[in-house]
């Protein structure tokens, strides 16, 4: 139901408007005055010095999943740089050593500067190899090129970092070694 | 021909002036750089005031290379600034006409070297030297004009603004120039006005005669409370800056005038905004808050008691810096509870600055309580029953008046950076009106109940 809000006609004193600007003027300086009296009640951090809990849902700079064996879990089906709207994403496949599995990246890039961290290549990727969720925003570097995070970074990551009881996050199963898979997954993975 | 006019010019009845005059007379060039001085600190202010009006600390990390790094609360960005406006890129665009376009802002920065010279920094400097009396002005220029003299040549900012606009041949520029111009042509006119009244009762344009007679009767602003403000209302308008700032307004024309400029010749535009800002606020303590004039206190009495004086303004400096102290210490505290990073360096910083200062606090204290005890001026003659001292004495009262007018001027300019702060931009119309319609008016009725209350007050004039 539509709610008609009637516009309250303004006293002469605020049409006078000298009258509002001085109360205006009271107000900053109450902020003014609270500040430097009490600034430890000022909601700030000192970034980057304090660090920042951001949550763990948070969409960051991207990460490579690996199989237990350390590979990546990537199979280089070229869904995220389809998905991708920036257009940065590069990866050039080759043959797996893997039997089961058709191919692998031999290189995968994503332009950083390019990304506009949209989170399109994770929701497209068909078996969660790539994620969001480093929580890194913050990503300032010299040069254009170190922008450009090549797999060896991508795949750089701690599992320390992420929430231990979560399997998923720490290793992504699969691979020669399915006892593992079998632990996180619980379940095998079947061979061709 | 010259040696004639030198010729001239030496044979003329000059009084023999001698060495002290002469220093004094020379060394009062140097108030010119006073606008410039202030820059750095009301930049710092205007920081500082801006980012805790909006709750948070502003910029402060910019850091001297010693001790681990000093950052003096952010004060350093100033210096930090003028390195990186000094050393970009000077970029001309194609189409600008190059001449004007270098010249421009130039203008408004040289406006405000000007300026100072009408305004009168301490009382006439009078002394007596063992057989004469000698006497200085407090103004570099002392001339019957005055202020109309600072007006004209505040005016002449504006040709560095509309030359910037026309020269970088951009629209947003060009609006810009027109607007600055337009606002300039309609707060002239009742800025001019609404200082009318105070011409009036001290019957001078002379800012001399205006502070002598707001330290002999009572300040500007309790007699003429309405052309204050309009006076208040105009120079904020006149300097551009926020709610008055359409000529720059970056939500419609961008940046306005200085638009095409980066590097330094934006960074002369900018300090000379701030110059100009100083300016108009010594100008407004001088005309309304009594100028160099301590309330109660005449010249005479200053100097008749100048160690008191001294003491009282060593004795402020001094607790300023102990307040500085107890705020370093609380704010090593606030700090400590943050769990940053560097909280080891900051410490390191905090500590530093709590020592010098707990140091310098009672020092200067001291030095104040000193100079109660040490100096002691004395009349050396009396002409006429007023007493006239030896030339420390008047220097000394003269030293004092200067700082009493710094500390008048920077109560306004805090005035300026609190309404920036607090008042969102009229829309170009608005400004016009207000100008036009509201100021301009209350300028002349305000003029004319003056004439009519010093007709019937004073019968006379
Ligand atoms: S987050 Fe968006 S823009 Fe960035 S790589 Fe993924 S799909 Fe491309
Ligand atoms: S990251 Fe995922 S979507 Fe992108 S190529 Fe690899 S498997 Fe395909």
């Amino acid at each position: 139901m539509a709610k008609v809000i009637q516009r309250r006609s303004l006293t002469l004193l605020e049409r006078s408007y000298l009258w509002e600007i001085i109360k205006g003027m009271g107000t900053t300086f109450k902020h003014l005055f609270r500040n430097f009296k009490n600034p430890e009640k000022m909601q700030l951090m000192s970034y980057p010095e304090v660090e920042v809990q951001t949550p763990q849902n948070y969409r960051g700079s991207h990460r490579l999943m690996k199989r237990p064996d350390g590979e990546p879990r990537c199979v280089a089906c070229y869904m995220c740089s389809t998905a991708c709207p920036a257009r940065c994403i590069t990866i050039e496949a080759e043959p797996s050593s893997d039997p089961r599995i058709e191919k692998k990246p031999r290189k995968f890039e994503i332009d950083w500067l390019v990304c506009v961290f949209c989170g399109l290549c994770e929701e497209a990727c068909p078996v969660d190899a790539i994620r969001m969720d480093t929580r890194k925003v913050a990503i300032s570097h010299y040069t254009r090129k170190e922008f450009i995070a090549d797999m060896p970074r991508l795949l750089n990551w701690d599992p320390k970092d992420f929430p231990a009881n979560d399997a998923q996050s720490q290793k992504a199963p699969g691979g020669k070694q399915n006892q593992q898979a079998k632990q996180i997954w619980g379940l095998e993975v079947k061979h061709s | 021909m010259i040696d004639q006019i030198i010729q001239m010019t030496l044979n003329l009845d000059m009084p023999q002036m001698s060495v002290l005059e002469w220093i004094i007379t020379l060394g009062k060039f140097a108030f010119v750089f006073i606008p410039l001085a202030f820059i750095v600190v009301m930049i710092f202010m205007e920081r500082k005031g801006a980012s805790l009006i909006q709750d948070r600390l502003g910029p402060n990390r910019s850091a001297l290379p010693v001790f681990g790094g000093l950052r003096f609360f952010g004060f350093v960005h100033n210096f930090t600034d003028g390195i990186k406006l000094f050393t970009k890129e000077t970029f001309i665009p194609t189409y600008a006409h190059k001449v004007w376009y270098v010249v421009a802002p130039g203008i408004g920065f040289l406006v405000a070297f000007l300026t100072p010279a009408v305004i009168p920094w301490f009382a006439p400097l009078t002394w007596w030297t063992g057989d004469h009396i000698s006497q200085v002005s407090g103004m570099i220029i002392d001339s019957d004009t005055g202020i109309l003299l600072m007006f004209a040549l505040s005016s002449l900012s504006i040709y560095g603004t509309a030359m910037s606009a026309w020269a970088s041949n951009s629209k947003y520029a060009l609006l810009g120039g027109m607007r600055a111009t337009a606002m300039m042509i309609s707060y002239e006119v009742s800025m001019g006005l609404s200082l009318m009244g105070i011409f009036l009762l001290a019957g001078s344009f002379n800012l001399q005669h205006i502070v002598a007679w707001q330290e002999a009767h009572v300040w500007g602003i309790f007699v003429q409370p309405v052309a204050f403000f309009v006076f208040l209302t105009s120079m904020i308008a006149e300097t551009g800056r926020a709610p008055f700032d359409v000529a720059e307004s970056e939500s419609e024309i961008v940046a306005g005038y200085h638009l095409e400029y980066s590097a330094m010749r934006f960074g002369l535009f900018y300090m000379g905004e701030y110059a100009h800002i100083v300016i108009a606020s010594i100008i407004i303590a001088t005309l309304f808050l009594g100028g160099y004039a301590i309330p109660f206190v005449s010249t005479d009495l200053l100097r008749a008691h100048v160690d008191i004086a001294l003491a009282l303004c060593l004795g402020g400096l001094g607790t300023m810096i102990g307040g500085f102290h107890l705020m370093v210490r609380r704010w090593k505290k606030v700090y400590a509870t943050m769990g940053a990073k560097d909280a080891g360096t900051r410490n390191r910083e905090y500590s530093f600055l709590q020592f010098t200062s707990g140091v310098a606090s009672p020092v200067v204290l001291a030095l104040a309580v000193a100079v109660f005890f040490l100096l002691n001026p004395m009349a050396a003659t009396t002409v006429d029953g007023t007493p006239i001292f030896p030339a420390w004495v008047s220097i000394a009262a003269a030293a004092v008046q200067v700082v009493v007018l710094i500390a008048k001027a920077f109560l306004f300019c805090w005035i300026w950076i609190w309404v920036r702060w607090t008042l969102p931009r009229f829309r170009y119309d608005q400004v016009m009106s207000l100008g036009w319609k509201i100021l301009l008016n209350l300028a002349l009725v305000n003029l004319v109940v003056t004439a009519i209350i010093a007709k019937l007050v004073t019968g006379v004039r």
